[in-house]
Parts: C-alpha cells; structure tokens; sequence
C-alpha cells in the first residue's frame, strides 16, 4: 500500500464528500427537506450535532479509500468512478428501504438516488486519479 | 453467470430473513419510541415491494463488485468486502445521525446488526461465487 498517496486520495474524496453534502444536500435538497420537517432536526439542534457529520465524512472518505486501494490497486480513473457506482448503488438500495420505512417523498427519494451517484462516482474518480500503488519502497 | 445468480439468491434470502428477525422482532420496541419517524404498518405494507427492490440492489450491488474485483479470493475476502462497505455505512449513519433526530442507541443497533449482516453477506457471497476458468 502507497500510504502517502493513499492519504493524499483520503483527504481529497473527504473534501469533495463535504463540499458536494453541503452543497446537494444542504441547500439544493433544503426545500425538499422542508416538507417532512419532523424527520430532519432544526437548525440549532443541527449545528449541535455537526461534529458527527464531520466524522461521518470521515469515516466514509477514508474507506471508500481503502476499498478503491484495495479493489482497483492498479488505480485509474474510470475504475474508480465504477466502483463508485457499484458502492452508491448499495446505499441507493438502503435508501429505497428508508422510503419504504419512513414518511419521505418521492421528491427526497430521487434527489438522494441521484446525489448518492454523483457523489460516490466523482470521489472514487478522485480517489482512482490519486492513488497509484508504490513500489516496494513505499509499502 | 450461474455462480452470480446463486450467490444473489443466498445473500438476498439471508438479507431478507435477517432484515425481518431484526427490524420486526428484535428491535420493534426500540422503533416503536420514535413513531413520528416511521410510517404506519399498513403503510409500510403497501409499500413492501420497496423494500424488496432495495435488498435486492443491496445484494445485486454487492455481489457486482465482488465478482469484479474480490473473485476468487473466498469467505475471507468477501467478509472483508462486507466489513469495508459497512463500515463506510457507518460512516453513512453518522452523518444521517447529525441531521436526523434518531435516536443514538438505534445508531449503534443498526451500525452492530449491520456489521454482522454484511459479514455474512459477505462470507455467503464469497462461499458461492467463483470465476469462470479461462485456462
């Protein structure tokens, strides 16, 4: 394992993860949101519990990291982005369940399906951009 | 191709029984503490196929990126295939946690159950599948 660029991979799909989460589902789904208000926090109560959105980005930056490392050691664009698929079609299934179980509307539904996918594809693009395997040295 | 289809179907029926003995027998009390959050029974009934259509993209998903990537390797690599993407779940749960007023301890039911039901999908997954010999 390349620690150093596996790192660098780590930290920039934790950025892109933050970013695209702030901006998909923070402000375009926020109306969305709006409509099943018993099921989201209010604002303060949000802000109360941020730190475990930071490590939950955390914690799925780095092993969707590790499973890129793992599952496309050769690295590479296209290879990460299809792994990326294949991990947001996983979620897009427990996000059907949640439809099923919880009061959500179609309208939250497909804009969780269509942010899963964007946002698993680009990050294990970046990811399979980053990576590379070392060589003996850096293992 | 018979490999995937048989390895689908054993995850999908595990997925599917421990989905039921965990959420509708095991847990029911913990759920039935924040019913603002949840739909009716008759509603989830009405909408049962949802969740049929969900466990098997689950399934589906997972036995994809294990015959594309994993084959070969076994129980041990599909538990470790399985351990890896629930983990990022977890991950997935934390953040949800954050914006959604569930209740901790249903967080840490599902993160546990959830652990051990992709470990055995996994171990099931990784038991069937086997590559297709191009030698």
């Amino acid at each position: 394992m390349n620690w150093k660029k596996f790192f660098i991979a780590f930290i920039a799909a934790f950025v892109f993860l933050f970013v695209f989460g702030f901006i998909w589902y923070g402000n375009l789904m926020h109306g969305a949101h709006q409509e099943v208000t018993a099921l989201f926090r209010p604002e303060a109560e949000f802000k109360e519990h941020f730190p475990w959105l930071i490590l939950g980005e955390i914690v799925m930056a780095f092993f969707l990291t590790m499973l890129c490392a793992r599952f496309v050691p050769a690295g590479g664009v296209g290879s990460g982005a299809m792994l990326g698929l294949l991990v947001a079609l996983v979620y897009t299934g427990v996000h059907v369940i949640d439809f099923a179980v919880m009061p959500l509307t179609t309208k939250i539904l497909f804009g969780w399906i269509v942010g899963a996918i964007i946002e698993y594809s680009v990050a294990g693009a970046i990811i399979g951009a980053i990576y590379k395997p070392g060589s003996r040295m850096t293992t | 191709m018979k490999r995937f289809i048989l390895a689908f179907i054993g995850a999908y029926i595990f997925m599917f029984l421990w989905g039921w003995l965990l959420n509708g027998v095991l847990l029911k009390d913990v759920y039935a503490e924040t019913p603002n959050l949840w739909r009716s029974q008759s509603e989830m009934m009405s909408l049962f196929h949802w969740i049929i259509i969900g466990q098997a993209l689950i399934v589906f998903s997972f036995v994809m990126i294990y015959a594309s990537g994993f084959a070969g390797g076994g129980v041990v690599a599909g538990i470790r295939l399985g351990i890896l993407l629930e983990i990022a779940a977890i991950g997935m749960r934390l953040a949800i946690y954050a914006a959604e007023p569930f209740p901790g301890k249903l967080i840490f039911y599902g993160s546990v159950s959830g652990l051990i039901e992709m470990i055995i999908v996994g171990a099931i997954v990784g038991a069937i599948y086997k590559p297709v010999r191009t030698s």
